[in-house]
């Protein structure tokens, strides 16, 4: 049984280091405030950066009020590139440096969660009533 | 017996021998039912002489049934293979390999560079948990090379062609939200059952391995060569349509570029640029045949596959709107 153990010992070692550095990591959310949320003449403008995933990722908006939800890509090729809203029924591309404007019209209060077109980098917007 | 090629290939190879009137094949049993007129001979003398007309293809016959033995000690060395493997995989992504690329302007220069970011992003859970499974699934059946170098042949001639189109038309061949679904569920749920039958632990998931309808692997092309030759290829094509962000951020890119040559270009540097990657995942199927580590890398290459397909099957529900997002890199 010895192998075994020492096999254990080892991914065990690995599964830990890779969370230690995973958890180390500052979060997305501590590195930028979240002033990426206007107003300007009763608009509210949401502004996200996607590259490798989306900054910030959990923005905080007022609901009731017309609202853009305003994408801004530099250099992008990752899956960052390709919104999806499932409860919006949002599919899109973004172009590889440029802004895309997504429209909300009467935000409800409540979260919107979207991601990337594969699934794997989330953002979300609280809209608070 | 592996698939319904097996079946049609060993059915086809018996009734080749002047006494058998009749073979029928079973993948279920794995038993084939063989009618002739065999003379005096015992049972275990026509098995004999039967095994040798299959044994150029890697089938033996015996009359008692074969015991299926599992080889759980290989697992000691292949789950720590296979978790080294995905914490590798994790932390590239965390530490932000995609961040790598910084540019805003493509020349096929930047788009090959692409493809190898690409092909180590999580593209590499979609496209090269694909290879891993297919590579190691046709190794097995003792067909290494040919398999791998028709997958690479028909991706990098699909993503020219289709990058041409794409590029000429200025209009893009997505296939919708729907659509990407259902292909990207398919194939985790292939990939799922291709990583099952490779760990070689329950005989049962074989019945559930994907292959060519037996109507259409037709005797007259060689059921086995139909099948390993038509069936890399047409995955390789379908690599273009596969959920992998680079690949659609490089598509909608070339829709940009407004000329067959410039379009199918660019998509060709992207499609290069992914192959050292993608080919050496799948080359290390390569030397493993037949020596005594086989059972490791097959359990190890099982393992991955089945993590792969997993994140996969989880991230298309995340996106259709089914779960919340899981994943967060």
């Amino acid at each position: 049984m010895k192998p075994l153990h020492l096999a254990l010992v080892v991914a065990a070692t690995l599964i830990g280091g890779s969370l230690m550095i995973s958890l180390n990591r500052p979060s997305v959310q501590e590195e930028v405030p979240a002033n990426n949320v206007t107003i300007v003449d009763g608009q509210q403008v949401i502004e996200i950066e996607a590259k490798g995933g989306y900054t910030p990722r959990t923005s905080t908006a007022k609901a009731g009020i017309p609202t853009i939800l305003r994408f801004r890509t530099d250099g992008t090729f990752d899956c960052s590139s390709y919104i999806r809203i499932p409860s919006m029924n949002v599919s899109k591309n973004l172009p590889s440096t440029g802004t895309v404007d997504i429209p909300i019209t009467d935000p409800k209060a409540g979260s919107l969660i979207g991601m990337c077109g594969m699934g794997m980098y989330p953002f979300q917007v609280n809209f608070e009533s | 017996m592996h698939c319904q090629a097996c079946i049609l290939l060993t059915e086809s190879e018996l009734r080749e021998v002047d006494y058998v009137s009749r073979a029928t094949s079973s993948l279920t049993t794995r038993t084939v039912e063989v009618c002739g007129d065999f003379g005096d001979r015992s049972p275990a003398e026509i098995a004999h002489e039967l095994s040798q007309v299959l044994k150029k293809h890697g089938y033996s016959l015996s009359i008692e049934r074969q015991q299926h033995a599992a080889n759980w000690a290989d697992f000691a060395v292949a789950v720590p293979i296979a978790l080294g493997f995905a914490v590798l995989f994790v932390l590239l992504q965390k530490l932000g390999i995609v961040n790598v690329i910084n540019t805003s302007s493509v020349s096929y220069g930047t788009a090959f560079l692409i493809g190898i970011v690409a092909s180590l992003s999580t593209c590499m859970a979609v496209v090269g948990g694909l290879v891993l499974s297919m590579s190691a699934t046709f190794a097995r059946e003792g067909d290494r090379v040919r398999p791998q170098v028709l997958f690479h042949a028909g991706r990098i001639a699909a993503f020219f062609v289709l990058g041409g189109a794409i590029g000429a038309l200025g209009a893009s061949f997505t296939l919708g939200t729907t659509g990407m679904f259902a292909l990207s569920l398919l194939v985790g749920v292939v990939m799922l059952v291709l990583g099952l039958n490779l760990l070689d632990v329950f005989p049962w998931v074989k019945r559930l391995q994907p292959a060519m309808p037996k109507f259409l692997a037709t005797r007259a092309l060689g059921a086995s060569r139909m099948s390993h030759t038509l069936t890399p290829l047409i995955v390789g094509v379908a690599t273009f349509f596969l959920p992998c962000g680079f690949t659609q951020a490089m598509q909608f890119y070339s829709l940009t570029t407004g000329g067959f040559l410039v379009g199918g270009l660019t998509m060709l540097a992207f499609a290069l640029g992914t192959l050292p990657v993608l080919a050496l995942i799948g080359f290390s199927s390569f030397s493993i045949k037949n020596n005594a580590k086989a059972g490791i890398f097959f359990k190890s290459a099982g393992l991955i596959v089945i993590l792969f397909a997993l994140f996969n099957i989880i991230n298309s529900l995340v996106v259709i709107g089914l779960i919340s997002p899981v994943f967060n890199f």
